[in-house]
């Protein structure tokens, strides 16, 4: 009877098995790799100023793109993407400080995202910050 | 009889002690290196295209998006109006010092109206935030 509970208590000390942990390790691995995403999107960044309102007559010399439907117009003339470019790389927004930054965006109800966003990207990229008008 | 006996001698077993360690190593990396994606993987959605989009590096601390029948999410929840995503965005932003923390990822259709997106494009600049609209490269 003696024996018997040494040899239980030596079988008791025995060692973990350790021999799944590689397939259970592996498996996380496989969760990791689905459920996390390594692409990083495309995108530009717009700076819209918050919580500034400024009255016609001191936005009357600030430049203005408007969009109706799809087409451009900068300061009431019509223009394509890359005149608009051209535009506003003549104004030097990105050395500009201040107001002279500025450039206002106004739409027609019909624009799409697509030609906003084209005119969002065209300002930025000349280093001018976007002002949104709005309808009364 | 003995040639068939050194034979068996020579398929040497692959050393799987190691395997564990090393699928441990991988999962810390993974988990040092990746972020949670909290993009609403199934948005249904065409992206405005532009040649002035460009990889973005900046880490974003809340992602509006709108599918193409203008419901809005705000980290992958729908919410009901920009309102909404106002006040969201701002609570997101609340513990922010820096401009480069306060950038908002904003996801939309490229083909809905000024009425629907512009009110979003509002509340995140009403919120403090920087907006990073996401679209494709025109080739």
């Amino acid at each position: 009877m003696a024996k018997m509970s040494k040899q239980e208590k030596k079988h008791r000390t025995g060692e973990i098995p350790t021999g799944s942990f590689s397939d259970i390790a592996f498996l996380l691995i496989i969760y990791f790799l689905i459920a996390t995403s390594l692409t990083k999107l495309k995108s530009i960044t717009a700076d819209l100023p918050s919580g500034e309102k400024a009255t016609q007559t001191q936005t009357s010399k600030t430049p203005i793109v408007n969009l109706r439907g799809d087409q451009v117009f900068f300061n009431d003339k019509p223009v394509d993407m890359r005149m608009l470019r051209a535009r506003l790389d003549a104004l030097k927004l990105a050395e500009a400080e201040g107001n002279a930054k500025v450039i206002m965006l106004e739409s027609t109800r019909d624009t799409p995202y697509q030609s906003y966003f084209e005119a969002m990207a065209t300002i930025s990229e000349s280093g001018g910050v976007i002002a949104i008008v709005e309808e009364e | 009889m003995k040639k068939s006996q050194r034979k068996k001698r020579r398929t040497v077993p692959v050393p799987i002690a190691s395997m564990g360690d090393i699928a441990f190593l991988l999962i810390i990396f993974f988990l040092v290196c990746s972020e949670v994606s909290k993009d609403k993987a199934d948005l249904k959605a065409v992206l405005p295209l532009s040649e002035y989009v460009e990889k973005s590096e900046a880490n974003v601390a809340a992602r509006v998006a709108v599918d193409e029948t203008g419901q809005i999410f705000l980290d992958g929840f729908p919410v009901n109006s920009a309102k909404d995503v106002e006040y969201g965005v701002r609570a997101l932003l609340a513990n922010t010092v820096a401009d480069d923390q306060r950038h908002v990822q904003f996801k939309c259709d490229a083909n809905l109206p000024k009425e629907t997106f512009e009110p979003i494009l509002r509340a995140i600049a009403e919120a403090g935030g920087v907006i990073d609209a996401v679209g494709e490269k025109e080739q």
